[in-house]
């Protein structure tokens, strides 16, 4: 077993016999990286039409079905609709401080159970029931905080009432977003990083998504739903969420 | 691989590939494939060599600041709850984690791809510790089920058919007629893992990055074993090279612009997951305890070493798909953990230069790898200096180095060097037919065996030189 | 005005087994106006010393190299692995030594035949020894050292009554690599046999390589299958200027 002082001063040795192959530097970083960011989502809301059009391109290259709403009053009806296609009557979802609206009575209205994740950490015998739970409902209902449009990607934080598991467990993911989550390029995404790391956060993950899950490995044919979802569908709602 | 196969002369396993029918289909369809989609991905993607210039400078500006980046990505580990071991060797690397798996009690661990931990060989020490490892990447998955090795970076189980899976399944999980089916396999593996990584109580994973500034650790998947491994078990072990650091998250983002791309053509993989530790305690989800278990085994001494430039690598296996030699044996000829040109590298990393007397001469140096390669590792020229430490170290055969020599010494005489040519045509005489060389005798057999050779022309051109000097006079 | 002069460095190779290219490459300059010069005493650039690793040999090799065409303006070389050698790896391997100055010189003014032709005489258009269907594969040192893809190509295309087919899979290595030829013969055959296919895939009557050991490989093989297809260097299809 070593050290941490033992690797460094064998690195620091190896570093002190040795010339640079080349001079380098790692990459410049904005300054003030949340102002930043809140300049490019301001700017890419205003042309949202844009950004959307180009997200859908490579969401669909990718296996992602996106449906578009006026309003989030909307969202349940296409959830309802997507589970009757499926067979399903049960959806897992994010708690409403976290989507941005509460979808339950709008599900509810669908004739779907709604399993909400709670805001406060349950019990350990809860936490294993809803555990349960999740591995066996159907769909999953997120929101978004950032929308790729250069790749399709959505990316979701973890957190209290926005677990993890709600767009990995069920066989389709179903994420709701508006104008205010498109990014377009890594780039920025990259900004968006530093911005969101600048503040404690919420949780200790970051999952960029981008389609459904997929694997090549037996003969490098492509089939989807290895481990996580069979289907991703992003429900993009044209008039801001909470507006 | 074990003991036994490396027994086996390189030379005689490649042999064994070569005449492997199905494995020249499987590398070759799997291969053009993977050049095919990596080029239609940088083809529309012009910002790319720009970013691939980029990825190599952040590598190399990390490397001459490791020490400094490596205490910060500890420093902010450790802030964030979770614990870093430092294992110099693949024997402590394991002893860390049978101690973290004893301490928590772990009896079965689900393991996302990581070649780190092939290279350390943890299956093995888990299982002997009454630790049940399960591989869920479904390429590792069916190796595991083989009892084999991977045979390509990224896609494990290349050079396995869709029939060959199928009778795995049915043999090793008890499922009677399991169909070649490549949808119902992949259904089958979901079902039985799931369950798995419901009831595992350790992650196991290696990491594509890990970010100094913010103490993240970076997974790239396709399949979802990633978030599974890391969100279900009570414990997540993730193991590292030390080389994987970058400095910032805009760094992240330069890499991640180009990873996917050059493994697969894909923009991004399916899932990137970014880790920070365990859960925060108001996390539904999440492992209570995260480690992050830093690895040297050989790559703190290259920093300073001939094969520096190979501690960039992302793993991504372009080099491999564009590799000719690859391309003709496959992974598991290579005999070590890493197989294709940056393996070679590798395997001499880890294992010393006594290991690739052989493997440093598997390359006809084309540099299609060096070319493929996003962050523009000069393999070729490493594969030479490798050479001439195996030739300097004695490694190579006495004879070989009698032949080169000799060779050098009569370049220095050019009127001897002269000779040779009249001295070849009156030796080659009962050899050459019809105007070329059919059959040679003794080690030159190893040409003609296959290809005709020319003869030494009746008039070499130096001895033409001088009727060609009084013709351009005229 | 004077005459253009340089130096012409025939490779081993070219000098025992393809005399021919370096007269058909001698009497092409000289109809092109270029007074050919043949520093003798020339055996080797030492490629294959330095790509097995005996790099103290390839030095002494080199600096012999950097004295004897230490004069010509220009050194032209029939092989993209040798001309590759010369620009790329000698100013390395002397750079500790007096001779250090001279070899980057000799790097600069040192030109595989194509490049010669068309980048540095502005040459493209020529009349051509053979016509009908011809492919061309690019050796792997000309391509990816010096990055040279496109002026064997403007000549071929250029030649009159000779059609350029593409042949797929032009950029990948027929399997020669030097030593490993003869160290890892399985491997460098199978490779071979994939090129081989490629290239009667084109149906074109020959296949036009500008390297000594990409055309000993690719002419080894087809000749032992009895192939019609001839491996030929690019100097042999040309005539003189068009």
């Amino acid at each position: 077993m070593s050290s941490r002082a033992e690797f460094l001063t064998r690195i620091r040795g190896q570093l002190a016999k040795t010339p640079a192959l080349f001079t380098a530097a790692p990459s410049l970083r904005p300054a003030r990286p949340r102002e930043v960011a809140d300049t490019i989502r301001r700017e890419l809301a205003e042309r949202w039409q844009e950004s959307l059009t180009r997200f859908q391109r490579e969401f669909e290259r990718v296996g992602g079905v996106l449906h578009h709403v006026a309003d989030v009053q909307d969202v349940p009806a296409v959830v309802g609709r997507l589970a009757r296609e499926r067979g399903a009557s049960s959806v897992v979802a994010w708690h409403p401080s976290a989507l941005g609206f509460d979808p339950t009575p709008g599900l509810a209205a669908e004739q779907l159970t709604v399993h909400g994740m709670p805001d406060v950490l349950p019990d350990a015998e809860r936490r294993r029931a809803l555990r349960e739970t999740i591995a066996t409902t159907p769909l999953g209902l997120t929101g978004v905080d950032a929308a790729l449009a250069e790749t399709g990607t959505m990316i979701l934080r973890s957190g209290p009432g926005r677990p993890r598991s709600t767009s990995l467990l069920p066989a389709t993911h179903v994420a709701v977003f508006d104008r205010h989550a498109l990014v377009e390029s890594l780039a920025q995404v990259g900004v968006l990083l530093e911005a969101w790391h600048t503040e404690e956060a919420p949780g200790a993950v970051i999952n960029f998504i981008t389609g459904p899950s997929r694997t090549a490995d037996i003969e490098l044919t492509l089939t989807r739903g290895v481990h996580g979802p069979k289907e991703v569908h992003a429900i993009f709602v044209e008039r801001p969420i909470g507006e | 691989m074990s003991e036994p196969e490396l027994a086996t002369p390189f030379r005689a396993r490649a042999g064994e590939a070569l005449h492997d029918g199905f494995l020249q289909q499987a590398l070759t369809i799997a291969t053009t494939k993977f050049i095919d989609l990596r080029r239609e991905a940088f083809g529309e993607f012009p910002e790319g060599e720009a970013l691939r210039d980029r990825a190599r400078a952040i590598k190399e500006a990390t490397l001459q600041r490791l020490d400094h980046y490596l205490e910060q990505l500890v420093d902010n580990v450790e802030r964030l709850g979770g614990t870093v071991h430092f294992a110099t060797t693949p024997e402590d690397a394991r002893r860390i984690i049978l101690d973290i798996a004893e301490r928590t009690g772990a009896r079965m661990a689900v393991k996302s791809k990581s070649m780190a931990t092939e290279e350390i060989h943890l299956n093995d020490a888990l299982e002997a510790a009454g630790v049940t490892p399960v591989e869920t990447d479904l390429g590792e998955y069916i190796i595991q089920l083989a009892h084999e090795r991977p045979s390509h970076i990224i896609a494990p189980a290349i050079h396995k058919t869709k029939g060959q899976v199928a009778d795995l399944f049915s043999r090793e999980l008890g499922r009677p007629d399991v169909p070649a089916d490549p949808e119902v396999l992949t259904a089958i593996a979901r079902a039985e893992l799931r369950e798995k990584f419901l009831q595992a109580d350790m992650g196991i994973t290696g990491a594509n990055f890990a970010v100094a500034d913010t103490g993240t650790v970076v997974l790239v998947t396709n399949e979802g074993n990633g978030r599974m491994v890391t969100t279900l078990p009570r414990v997540h072990v993730a193991v590292m090279g030390v080389e994987k650091v970058v400095p910032s998250m805009t760094d992240l983002a330069v890499f991640l612009a180009i990873l996917a791309k050059s493994a697969t053509g894909q923009k991004l993989s399916v899932y990137t997951t970014l880790v920070r530790g365990p859960r925060k305690p108001t996390e539904l989800e999440g492992p209570d305890e995260f480690h992050l278990v830093l690895l040297d085994n050989g790559r703190i001494d290259q920093i300073g070493g001939t094969l520096r430039e190979a501690l960039s690598c992302l793993r991504c296996g372009a080099c491999l798909n564009v590799c000719p030699v690859y391309r003709s044996i496959g992974g598991h000829a290579y005999g070590y953990t890493y197989p294709g040109p940056i393996g070679i590298l590798l395997t001499a990393m880890l294992n010393g230069p006594g290991s690739v007397k052989d493997l440093a001469h598997a390359s006809s140096l084309c540099g299609a790898c060096a070319d493929a390669c996003p962050v523009r590792i000069d393999i070729p020229r490493m594969l030479i200096e490798l050479r001439k430490e195996v030739d300097e170290k004695r490694i190579a055969p006495w004879t070989e180095r009698m032949v080169f020599r000799a060779f050098a010494w009569l370049l220095g005489r050019p009127a001897l060097f002269r000779l040779t040519a009249p001295i070849a045509r009156l030796m080659q005489r009962p050899f050459a037919r019809g105007g070329r060389i059919t059959r040679l005798p003794l080690f030159f057999g190893e040409w003609t065996r296959t290809r005709d050779l020319p003869p030494v022309a009746a008039r070499t051109f130096s001895e033409r030189w001088d009727d060609l000097a009084r013709e351009g006079r005229r | 005005m004077a005459r253009t002069r340089a130096a012409l460095m025939i490779t081993c190779l070219g000098d025992m087994l393809y005399p021919e290219v370096g007269v058909a490459i001698v009497r092409l300059l000289r109809k092109l106006d270029v007074d050919v010069e043949f520093p003798k005493g020339q055996t080797c650039c030492g490629l294959p010393l330095f790509n097995s690793g005996y790099h103290t040999e390839a030095r002494a090799v080199a600096g012999r190299l950097v004295e004897l065409f230490a004069e010509a303006p220009y050194v032209v070389v029939p092989s993209g692995s040798c001309a590759w050698m010369v620009k790329h790896e000698l100013p390395g391997l002397l750079k500790d030594t007096p001779l250090a100055e001279r070899a980057q010189a000799l790097a600069a003014k040192t030109y595989e035949l194509s490049q010669f032709l068309v980048r540095v005489l502005g040459k493209r258009r020529f009349t051509s020894r053979v016509h009908g269907r011809v492919t061309y594969h690019d050796s792997c040192h000309l391509l990816r050292g010096l990055h040279e893809s496109a002026s064997p190509r403007e000549i071929l295309r250029n030649l009159e009554g000779v059609e350029l087919v593409e042949l797929p899979g032009h950029d990948e290595c027929c399997g020669f690599g030097g030593s490993f030829s003869v160290r890892l013969p399985e491997v460098s055959s199978a490779i071979l046999e994939k090129k081989l296919v490629n290239v009667e895939a084109t149906g074109a009557a020959c296949v036009v390589a500008c390297d000594a050991g990409c055309l000993m490989q690719m002419s080894g093989g087809l000749t032992r299958r009895s192939s019609p297809v001839r491996a030929m260097h690019l100097a042999e299809l040309i005539e003189g200027a068009s």
